[in-house]
């Protein structure tokens, strides 16, 4: 423990050099930019952003990352409050009774609130972050194949189980993304697969395409389809009234504050879209605890300040499976996967011990962040607010041109442009279909390591797959992947049986 | 009544063609994926992982199509946003033909011209018709994308015929 607080101490030293903080503070800054922006979630702001970081060294690049991350986090829930558009999907919550308390003139106290409780939960976060990582990385070690073949499985199947659709499209989405990921060289035997003798395919589709056509260029798609009186509206922006909560409501909210902390901390570390189940789950647990639960949805403060410590906190502890298992869990800790890999750094039980600098690095500077984030969010919220006073019928080119650029920009090939503008319409069908991109993004940075996983695992036992069931972690996560697929068809017979017992 | 029963049906269509379309994906895996060295499972070839999961996609998408046609009505849209139902389907073609054409252009015109026409094709295609106003904000997007990307981040962009 006091090893760790010893790294921790040198890990601010390296976030605290003046590089390393311009570009915490600008990925902070940019983040929250983003999240304001609707469709912009941090998805895509991180996958637009990744050739910005090309020029920076592997530290100051994941620091910047990863502040856009919860940057993103932050500003989404200022429009959920103001404005009633959520950024992205994590802040639909907090527009319950965030969006409630600003129409009674309590804006501020709500916008407030929210960054008050963040920056707790996100304090709260980093000594979780600071203790249970190493001995989670220590515990990685023990981790062979079929473990990880077993734990990626896993995920997968946790993902397309609380994505919010049909769990069958989700899967579907998944093992499509899987086929994707084997386009280019085999990881095993370097032949190349699915290439038809072209070069760019023979390397492999750029995941960063993916996620930009996907997200990026699929919400645009959904937005220009829109009808023509909906493009032509201009969110108003509302008068900050009230900027300080009082003694009273921090009160009110202290104890929503460290329950949607413990709470978001821990559903961080389980695979899925974390924020957005924490915020979920923490809304109602206070709905259940409180003495009046019929103030939540009529702007109770407890309904923002819970669900953002939440958000926050999950946000946090996600970084723990990245950094010391090397397998991440949610969708904007996949293209963090894939930016570290760009600059040379593999994340796993190694890490920490090969990069101190960059783990420790990233860990302060994630509460030098948080820092920065509640002084940008007190004062500067009408400014970013200010962007939704551009009609969708601008806003929506201007996205487009920065997407297309960006794209062109990773690579600089022609070839990526196309494959982002092929997503684009992809993610628009699926959207219509209504598919969830997630998982297929999710499987698409995972399924190499899934394949090799696989590979090895059969080779190690002769080509027998009793490997993954005679190792004992293997075996716990088969066993958990069983009851995930087994509750859901014992809850559809269940109903069927209680549907006919009640028709007779 | 009959309004709803129409959507009802409606929807029916679209998942059992989403999930045909994920069931041919599927089915040209494997038929690829055949066409590789499979291996034995001590020591898998190439083809031995994509054929596996082309056949688990069609397994899923028969089981999906099988579902819809089985499962109570009204199941399937929970918590996921679809696309505006009341919007129409051709400013979104022309939206990514605007997008395919200046793409082609970028390499023959470069960058800045290539943005500005985006630009100006994608506000036309979203109904901004005051030409003054679009044109200069085609204009301003052009000139602080290219000041961004190649002054600022220092990132070689097509220079095209122009040279700029």
């Amino acid at each position: 423990m006091l090893e760790s607080l010893q790294q921790l101490a040198t890990g601010f030293g390296v976030a605290l050099s003046p590089q390393n903080l311009f570009y915490c503070l600008a990925g902070a800054t940019v983040g929250t930019l983003v999240g304001v922006l609707p469709g912009l979630g941090p998805i895509a702001g991180i996958a637009l952003l990744i050739p910005v970081t090309f020029g920076l060294n592997p530290t100051s690049a994941i620091i910047m990352l990863a502040g856009i991350y919860y940057g993103a986090m932050y500003g989404g829930s200022t429009t959920s409050i103001l404005l009633n558009v959520p950024g992205e999907t994590a802040s639909v919550i907090t527009c319950i009774d965030g969006y409630k308390m600003a129409q009674k003139g309590k804006a501020g106290k709500a916008l407030a609130i929210c960054a008050i409780g963040s920056f707790i939960a996100g304090t709260l976060g980093i000594f979780g972050l600071v203790f249970l990582a190493p001995p989670l990385a220590d515990a990685a070690l023990a981790f062979g194949p079929a473990e990880y073949f077993s734990l990626m499985v896993f995920g997968f199947i946790v993902l397309s189980n609380v994505t919010g659709g049909s769990f069958l499209k989700s899967l579907m989405m998944a093992v499509v993304g899987l086929i994707i990921g084997t386009i280019g060289l085999d990881p095993v035997t370097g032949e190349g697969r699915f290439a038809f003798d072209s070069p760019s395919l023979l390397g492999g589709i750029e995941f960063v395409a993916v996620a930009i056509g996907l997200f990026g260029i699929g919400e645009v798609l959904v937005n220009a389809g829109q009808p023509a009186e909906l493009l032509e509206q201009k969110v108003v922006m509302p008068r900050l009234l009230e900027l300080y909560p009082s003694l009273q409501d921090l009160k009110e909210s202290i104890f929503a504050i460290l329950r949607g902390a413990g709470l978001g901390f821990g559903v961080g570390l389980v695979p899925g879209p974390a924020p957005v189940i924490a915020t979920y789950a923490s809304y109602m647990m206070e709905k259940k605890v409180s003495r009046h639960p019929e103030e939540f949805g009529q702007g109770a403060i407890k309904g923002v300040a819970g669900p953002e410590a939440a958000n926050n906190a999950a946000c946090q502890s996600a970084f723990i499976p990245l950094f010391a298992i090397g397998i991440p869990f949610a969708p904007p800790t996949a293209i963090l996967l894939g930016a570290l890999l760009i600059h040379g750094v593999t994340p796993g039980p190694l890490m920490i011990r090969e990069h101190p600098e960059l783990f420790w690095g990233v860990i302060a500077s994630m509460y030098i962040g948080n820092f920065i984030l509640l002084l940008l969010n007190l004062p500067f919220v009408p400014l970013f607010a200010n962007i939704l006073r551009i009609p969708k019928k601008i806003l929506l080119p201007f996205v487009t041109l920065l997407c297309l650029t960006g794209m062109y920009s990773v690579n600089n090939s022609m070839f990526d442009v196309w494959t982002m503008i092929l997503f684009g319409a992809v993610g628009f069908l699926l959207r219509k279909w209504a598919y969830e991109g997630a998982p297929l993004l999710l499987a698409l940075v995972l399924g190499p390591k899934l394949e090799v996983a696989f590979r090895q695992s059969l080779m190690i036992s002769h080509g027998s797959f009793d490997i993954f069931i005679n190792r004992p972690i293997s075996l716990a996560f088969l066993g958990a992947i069983f009851l995930c697929l087994l509750i859901p068809l014992v809850r559809v017979v269940y109903g069927r049986l209680r549907s006919w017992a009640a028709t007779g | 009544m009959e309004a709803l029963k129409q959507r009802r049906t409606h929807m029916k269509l679209r998942d059992v063609l989403g999930a045909v379309v994920f069931f041919l994906f599927g089915a040209v895996t494997t038929i690829l994926s055949v066409q590789m060295p499979i291996g034995t499972l001590r020591a898998a070839g190439s083809g031995l992982f994509p054929l596996c999961l082309g056949i688990l996609l069609m397994a899923l998408s028969a089981l999906f199509i099988a579902k819809v046609f089985w499962a109570e009505r009204g199941q399937e849209r929970k918590n996921i946003r679809t696309v505006e139902e009341r919007g129409s389907s051709w400013p979104v073609v022309a939206f990514v033909t605007v997008m395919a054409l200046t793409t082609l252009l970028l390499k023959p015109v470069g960058y800045p011209l290539a943005s500005f026409l985006l630009m100006v094709g994608l506000l036309t295609t979203l109904g901004l018709r005051r030409w003054p106003l679009s044109l200069a904000l085609s204009l301003l997007a052009a000139v602080v994308s290219y000041l961004l990307f190649v002054y600022l981040l220092k990132i070689p962009l097509p220079k095209g015929l122009p040279g700029i």
